[in-house]
Order: structure tokens, then sequence, then C-alpha cells
């Protein structure tokens, strides 16, 4: 593989992607781990882009980075006094869990390096057209108008459904 | 940039959230390695998209966009539940919330 | 036109007993019950006259198959032949008449209408049996006989004499039916079938069998006779008949004339063909010692009903005699006339009881209206016992005095018409000859005898004919002598004489059509060769050295002027007279000659002992102690039953009573405390240690592992997930499609 600065970019992508998911994942202040995430997902984006999925990764930074993450640390902020802002890990389940994600992800890697089809697809450095124009006439005129309608009302239910879970209960 | 690099990346951020998922003591931190299981599914959706469709097919992506989008309402819900059970339970430490054991 | 006429003949009868069983039903009183069955079964006779024309000289049997079991099936059919047409016309004559007999007879009575459903029931059900083509409908219309029959002598079933007379007839006629019932079941396992005509008829059949089967025929025979020895009252199942006399008067007229006692000899006549030599010699010997025995008895009887029950019996026995020497027209014939002139007599008896029943109601006003009931009370008074013979009947019942002859006597200016009648029918069953029914069927029967005697050279027909010639003579002696003692002479009971009148003209009209029919009027249908033609008895031969076989027609045609007399009578009919064409049978003479010296003198002995007085009977009767004695008591036929059957019975009953008290007692609650004390215990234990042990053990173990496996569930969320992945990834690995 000729290693180019498109090249170098791309592992520095996912060099930033994986190391901040590691930090995320082990860090004990949760704020931290919060803050962490973001750069996971910053990465995600940029990798969305080397997959010329220029509508999907700005999705990405806006709804991820600038909704979700926002939304967890509301819920960091509500939950957790001063002192809790530590993550409780026990050791026991600590060493189950490394144990299985470990087994989980060599059986990913064997899947990926053993399966015939997925070898050697190269990215052949053809030039796309942008895809919002494409994904729009899709959603709202085109097969995934249903989906899109069904995800809609998703929303809404989420929505109210979260407005009443979350508020106070008046006993009386 | 092949197809396997992405599947790699996909996979470890799978296998980080999954032990999240498993060892985290805190509800929020959980729902962060969720969001890494989530993300890397988006990830491979728009890989297989570029790599294993034709370029002009772009339902991959949309999958994606629609992960994304269940993802922010799977999050707005985590989180009220999350405030309902701390309001019930005074802490949100799933190994505290055990009404249902045995 | 025969259907339909058959079926209006049966329908009258029943639908008069149906619309009364309704309306009891529903609780109302019925308001004109006899009007009503008296119209159905004058309407009835009426059928019957119009289906005489309908006969035909071969008829075939109208059959609806009713009951299918299997392969097997049982039709319910008509068959109309002469015989039939002829029984149709005597049963729906003779109850029509009862019917308005009664009328006078059970006026007053509490249960007048129900009297009046159970005659209806009474006549369909013979002729049901008289118009049925097979066994099984004949059958039926037995048992439904029997059944009327329980509940007419029953009817004042108050008196406790009656009703142990309608269980007496009841129990004595099933002791035949059994019989009876045994030798079908016989015939249907041979034949297959009940049906009698056809081609598979059982006749038809039968007249096939080899002579291997001879023996086995005749004892299906017998056992059907049975039941007719049961119905018709033929020694030693008699005993019933004369019991039955406890019945209002009418109905003794309806089971002597027309219905129950014909049954039994109309069935014998049916299953005629099927008949053997030994079975026949059977009937033919039961048939004439029932006519001597019944007769002698009666000799002696003071009770006016029981004398003409007796001679009931003994007229039965000549025709079982008859239709047992081959001699069928003949048997059938006497039924007939002896119908009519023996309804003749019990009417005329009930008209004299009658007359001195209003008498009592009388002198009794204040304790009963309808005077019947009363007889056992009023008994002891006015029966004077005969000293050295306790009178004491069956089942000990005084004579009512009003039946006691010897309480009568003179009657004849006080009830001229009943007299006259009843001396038609005296002279017709003591066999007067020439211008009396009686005389020509009764001579019929003993030419036959006489007949197959001579042609045979058959000694134990030599024998029967000298039974039915003393027999004969007897009849006429003890029906002059109830003539005398009733109608001539001075009233020996002033008192009842007095009050005595005669009947009221519902009660004399049915007397004067029967004293008619008492002269030979019917004889016309028997004179006529084409009318009636005896069946064939395809296992009867004569003898080789024999004469060819005579039917016994022979005698009617012997005497042309007989035909000539009925032809004169009934007018409308043609009559075939053809003399010679049998030939003349010397044995007719013969027996014609000596029946009527016999009865002469039976005539003459009687005038003497019981009119002039030049003889006494209380000489004779001392005379001839031990015999007196025999007929007084009826040749102990009673004494025998109570005393050896009953308490055989009774003995038989203590000892299984016994034997049920002590062994099967025993046994049973041996068993009992055994089981109890032994094996309840052992399965008690079983159940409280083994079966128990199991279930409590299995709930432990239960209850134990879920106290284990709980722990699994920790609810936390965690553990669950960790050991789904772990699971998943150790499936994949395990079964890894790679």
């Amino acid at each position: 593989m000729e290693f180019t600065l498109k090249t170098l970019i791309f592992y520095g992508f996912a060099l930033l992607t994986v190391a901040s998911g590691i930090v995320v994942v082990t860090v004990r202040n949760i704020v931290h781990a919060a803050f962490s995430l973001m750069v996971t997902l910053f990465g995600v984006a940029g990798l969305y882009v080397f997959l010329q999925a220029d509508f999907l990764a700005a999705t990405q930074v806006i709804v991820y980075v600038g909704g979700i993450l926002v939304l967890i640390l509301f819920g960091v902020m509500m939950t957790s006094g001063r002192l809790e802002m530590r993550i409780h890990i026990e050791r026991g389940q600590l060493l189950l869990g490394a144990v299985v994600a470990i087994a989980l992800l060599m059986l990913l890697l064997a899947v990926i390096a053993n399966t015939p089809q997925w070898k050697n697809v190269a990215d052949d450095g053809t030039q796309l057209q942008p895809t919002t124009e494409s994904i729009g006439t899709l959603i709202l005129n085109g097969q995934f108008l249903l989906p899109f309608e069904v995800v809609s009302v998703l929303l809404l239910v989420a929505l109210i459904g979260a407005a009443l879970i979350s508020r106070k209960e008046v006993r009386e | 940039m092949s197809l396997q690099h992405y599947l790699v990346i996909s996979a470890m951020l799978f296998t980080l959230g999954i032990f999240a998922v498993l060892t985290r003591r805190n509800a929020i931190s959980i729902l962060m390695g969720i969001e890494l299981i989530l993300n890397s599914c988006n990830l491979n959706f728009a890989a297989f998209s570029r790599f294993v469709t034709p370029p002009e097919n772009i339902d991959g992506q949309i999958i994606a966009i629609f992960g994304i989008v269940l993802a922010a309402a799977e999050a707005a819900v985590f989180l009220a539940i999350i405030l309902a059970i701390y309001r019930e339970f005074g802490s949100i430490r799933p190994n505290e919330v055990d009404t249902l054991k045995g | 036109m025969i259907v339909p006429l058959i079926s209006l003949i049966l329908l009258c009868p029943l639908a008069a007993f149906a619309f009364f069983g309704l309306m009891s039903l529903a609780r109302r009183s019925v308001p004109r019950q006899d009007y009503l069955s008296t119209a159905a079964m004058l309407f009835a006779l009426v059928c019957s006259l119009l289906l005489l024309q309908q006969v035909v000289p071969h008829p075939e049997p109208h059959t609806v198959e009713w009951i299918s079991i299997g392969k097997i099936s049982f039709s319910m059919g008509f068959y109309l032949d002469s015989v039939t047409a002829i029984m149709l016309i005597v049963v729906t004559l003779v109850s029509s008449l009862v019917h308005i007999f009664s009328m006078g007879y059970m006026h007053g009575d509490p249960r007048y209408p129900r009297f009046f459903a159970f005659l209806s029931l009474f006549s369909f059900s013979m002729l049901f049996l008289v118009v049925s083509d097979n066994l099984l409908g004949i059958y039926i219309g037995w048992e439904l006989v029997g059944l009327c029959s329980y509940l007419l002598i029953g009817f004042w079933f108050e008196k406790d004499s009656a009703a142990n007379a309608c269980k007496k007839a009841f129990l004595t006629t099933r002791v035949g039916d059994i019989g009876m019932f045994i030798g079908m079941m016989m015939l249907f396992t041979k034949f297959s079938t009940l049906a009698l005509y056809g081609e598979d008829g059982i006749f038809a059949l039968a007249a096939n069998l080899s002579t291997g089967d001879m023996v086995w025929l005749s004892i299906a025979g017998v056992l059907i006779f049975c039941g007719a020895v049961g119905k018709s009252a033929q020694v030693p199942l008699h005993t019933w008949l004369p019991d039955a006399m406890e019945g209002p008067t009418p109905v003794s007229a309806l089971i002597h004339a027309a219905t129950m006692v014909a049954a039994g000899v109309y069935l014998t006549a049916r299953m005629f063909p099927i008949l053997t030599e030994t079975s026949s010699l059977i009937i033919a010997y039961i048939g004439g010692i029932t006519a001597l025995v019944a007769a002698t008895i009666a000799i002696v009887r003071v009770d006016i009903k029981r004398v003409l029950a007796y001679s009931t019996v003994s007229q039965l026995g000549y025709m079982m005699l008859g239709i047992g020497v081959g001699s069928y027209v003949a048997g059938l014939f006497h039924l007939t006339t002896h119908a009519f002139f023996k309804a003749l007599l019990f009417l005329g008896s009930g008209s004299v009881i009658h007359a001195f029943h209003a008498m009592h109601a009388h002198s009794h006003d204040e304790h009963d209206a309808h005077g019947h009931a009363h007889a056992d009370s009023d008994a002891n008074e006015h029966t004077h016992e005969d000293g050295d013979s306790e009178l004491v009947h069956a089942h000990g019942s005084d004579i009512p005095p009003d039946q006691d002859m010897r309480n009568m006597g003179g009657l004849r200016h006080k009830m001229p018409i009943t007299f006259a009648t009843m001396l038609i029918a005296t002279l017709s069953i003591s066999g007067v000859p020439f211008l009396f029914s009686g005389f020509w069927s009764k001579d019929a029967i003993l030419g036959g005898v006489l007949e197959r005697a001579m042609e045979w050279s058959s000694v134990h027909h030599y024998v029967l004919f000298g039974m039915a010639l003393f027999a004969a003579g007897i009849t006429a002696f003890y029906m002059f002598r109830l003539i005398f003692m009733t109608f001539f002479g001075e009233p020996r009971n002033q008192e009842m004489h007095d009050m005595a009148h005669e009947s009221p003209k519902v009660m004399t009209v049915p007397l004067i059509v029967l004293a008619v029919l008492s002269f030979p009027v019917v004889n016309v249908l028997w004179f006529n060769d084409a009318y009636v033609t005896p069946p064939k008895q395809p296992h009867i031969h004569a003898p080789a050295h024999a004469g060819v076989f005579n039917d016994t027609k022979g005698t009617f045609s012997l005497f042309g002027v007989s035909e000539a007399v009925a032809a004169e009578e009934e007018g409308a009919h043609d009559t075939h007279a053809d003399e010679g064409h049998h030939g003349h049978s010397p044995a007719h003479t013969i027996a014609m000659v000596l029946s009527i010296i016999v009865a002469g003198l039976g005539i003459l002995l009687s005038w003497l002992f019981y009119h002039r007085r030049t003889l006494s009977a209380e000489s004779v009767a001392t005379t001839f102690r031990p015999l007196y004695h025999l007929f007084w008591r009826k040749y102990y036929f009673d004494e025998f039953y109570n005393g050896v059957l009953v308490a055989l019975t009774v003995w038989k009953a203590r000892l299984f009573a016994q034997f049920d008290g002590t062994v099967v007692d025993g046994i049973v609650n041996g068993i009992g405390r055994v089981t109890r004390d032994i094996l309840a215990a052992f399965t008690g234990f079983f159940d409280n240690r083994v079966v128990d042990g199991l279930v409590n053990r299995v709930a432990q173990v239960t209850w134990a592992m879920g106290g284990r496996i709980r722990r699994i569930q920790t609810g936390a969320i965690q553990t669950y997930l960790l050991i789904v992945l772990a699971g998943i990834v150790v499936l994949i690995l395990v079964f890894r499609a790679l």
C-alpha cells in the first residue's frame, strides 16, 4: 500500500478514534470519559469523510457531538454529585468483562480476516458526487419515505415517553 | 484504506463498547459504551455502502443516518429512565438496582 | 280396501281408549265414555261386516318392516283370510253387545268411564291379535289381552277376592306364556323369522322340514300350545278362569266368549300347519281331559257364574280336541257358536244377578249406592252351608248371595226375556239337535274325533271320543240343572224373589240379539266350502291302511237340511250346497246319533233330579261321597297348587333367604372385614409412607433446588449480559460456519 498523506491522515483518524475509545472505557472520571467520547465521535466523523459520506459525517457531528453528548453531560450533572464523579469498577467483573471482550474481538478479527469477499477491496480513489441531494431524494421521494415517517413517529414517541418517565411523580 | 481497515476499527470500537457495558458501574458510562457500539455499527454500514455495493448506491449511508436518529432517541429515553431510577433508588449504580434479584 | 278397513277396525277401539287416557291425563272427567266406546265398537263391527266380502281364496299378508336388527328384521302386518274375517265379526259383535249391556249393568259405578276404556283396550288387543300375520304381533296382542283381563278382573279391586283373582289370572297365564315364548324362540332360531305366511314364512319353511326334525317341531308346537293352555284355561292351568268371575259380569262374558280364552284357541288354530302327529295328540288329550274334568266339576257348583265358568273351560276343551284331531274347521266353528251362546249365558246370568242387586240396593240404600262392593259384607248372612261339605272356595271367598243358585228359583215369571234367551242358549250348549248352533259345532267335533279314530284305527282317538261324548252328556245335565234351579220350581228365598224384576231394555236387547245368533245363523259361513279352507298339515299323514284323509266338512254336507235352514235364515247368502262332494262318512252319522242320545239322557236326568225331584241329588251325593268331594273340591287343583307349588316356592324362598343370610352375607361381611382390617391397614401404611413420602420428597427436592438455582437470578443486568455474550462467543466457536 502506498504511504501517502491521505493514508497518513486516515491512520491518524483511526488511531485517534480507537485511542479515545480506550480512554472512554478505562478512565475513572465520568466527565473525562464524556469528553473522550466526544473525541471518538469526531474521529468516526472523520472516517465517514474518508468513506465519501459527507452528509453522514455532518450529521454525526451535529447530532452526536451537538446533541447526544450534551444530553449525556446533562445526565451526569443531574445524577452525580461531585463525589460520585468517579466510576466504581469491581475487579472480578473487570476481569471477566475483559476476557469476554477480548474473546469477542478475536472472533471478529478472525471473521474479518477469513472472509474472502472482503479481502483486497481497496479504495480506488474515484470521487463520488456529494450525497446530500440523493439522500434527500431517497428519503422524501423514494423507497425510504415510509421508514422516514416511522422514525419521525418514533422520535415523537421517545420525546413524549422521556418527558413522561422523567417528570416528578405526583403522589397523592 | 481497504474495507478491512474500517472493519477492524469498527470491531475495536464494538469491543470497547461491550467492555464498557460489561464492567462500568455507572449507568451513564454504560450509555457511553452503547454509543460506541452504535458508532461501530454505523461505521460498518458506511464502509459496506462504499466498498461492497455499487458506488451510486448509498442505502447504507441512509441506514446509518437512521441509526444516528435512533441513537438520539435511545439516549433521550435512557437518560429519562436513569433520572427516574435515581429518584427511586438514590443511585444509578446498576448493581444496586436489584429488585428482581432471585 | 282391505288394509284401510282393518286399520279402521283396529283404530276405533284404540282411539276410544286413547281418548280416555288423554282426558284422564289432562285430569278432565270424560263425559260419555260409554257412548264413545260403544259407537267405536259398532263402527268396527260394520267394518268387519264389510270386510267379509273382501276375503279372497288365497290371501297374501299385508306387511311392512317394523324393526331391523342386523340381518334380522321383524315385520308387522295384517293377514286376512276367512277365519280372520269371521273372528273379527265375532269379536266386534260380542264386544259391541257387551258394551251395550254394560251401559245398564255398570250404571252408577264410580269408575264407570274407566270400565269402558278398559273394554275398548281389551277389544283392540284381541283384534290386533286376530289380524296379525306374524308371531311377534300375535304375542304383543296376546300379552295386551292378558293385561286387560288383569285390569278388568280386578276392576273392583277393593274386594280382596277380586284383587287375588286378577293376580291369579295374570300369574297362571304367565306360566303358559313362558312356554309359548320358548316355543316362539325355537321357531325363530330355526327359521330366523317370526312371519307366518309367505314364501319365507314359518309355514312354508316348516313344510319342507325333514322327518328328522319332527321331534323338534313337536316340542316347539307343544310349547306354543302351552300359551294356549294358559290363556284358554286348559287343564292344568284352568284354575284362574273360575276365579276370574270376581270381575264384573260383562267382563266375564267378554273374556269367556270373544277375547281372552278365544285367543288361545285361535292361536292353536293359527299354528295348525306346524302341528305334528305327536303334538296334535297331546293337544287332543289335553282338550279331552279338560272337557271331562271341567264338566264334572260344574255339576256340583252352586254359584251360577262358576257353573258357567266351568262350562266354558269344558267347551274350550272341546275346541282344542277338535283342532287336535285335525278338525280345524270344527274347532273354530265351535269357537264362534260358543262365543255367542256363552256370551248370552253370561249376560243372562248378569241380568239375574242385577235383578238381585237392585233388591240389595233397595234394602241397603244407606250403605252402598251402586251395590257391588257390599257383596263381601253380606256374604256371611246369606250363605247357608251344606253341612258336611264346607262350602269354601279356592281363596276362602264365600259365594255372594246374589249369585247363589240356591237362593233362586221360579224366576221365569219374573224375568221372562232373560229366561227365554237363556233357555235358548242352554239348548244350544246342551246339543239339542238341529235347531241350535251348538249342536252342529259340537257334533262336528265329535264326528271329527270318531272319524279320525275309525280311519286310523287309533285307540287314542276312540278313548278321546268316549271322553268327549261323556262330557257332552254331563254338559247337558248341569246346564239344565242351572235352568231348573234358577227359573223353575218354587222361590227358595221369598224376600229376594219378591224384589227381583226384569232388567232394563239396554240389557235385554243384547240378550235377544245373542239369542237369535244362537240359532244356526253363523253356520252358513262355515258350511261354505269355498269360504273356509283348512290349511294343509304337511306333517300329519294317515296310516297306510286307513282310508283317504277326509276333512270334517263331510258332516255338514251330510245333512243338507242344515244348510237349507241356514240359507233360509241368513237369506242373502248364497250357499253352495254340494251334497256328496265329500262322500258320506259313517263316522259322523254314528257320532250324531250318539250325541243326541247322550244329550237327551243328560236333560232327562237333570229333569228328574231338579224338577220332578223323583231322584234326590243329596242321596246320590251321599252314596258317591268320595266322588262328590272330588268334584266339589275341583279335583284338588287349587289345593295342590297351594299345598305343593306355593308351599314349595315359599320353602325354597326361605331356604334361599337362609342361604343369603348366612352364606352370602357371611362371605360378603367376611370379605368386608378382611378388607377393612388387613388390606385397608396395609394400603393406609403404603399411602402414608410410600406415596406421601414420594410426594413430599419430590417437593423437598424441588424446594432445595429452587433455593440454589434462584441465586443465578442476581438482578444485576450486567451479569446477564456477560453470560449472554459469553454464550454467544461459545456458540459461534462451537457451530462456526466459517
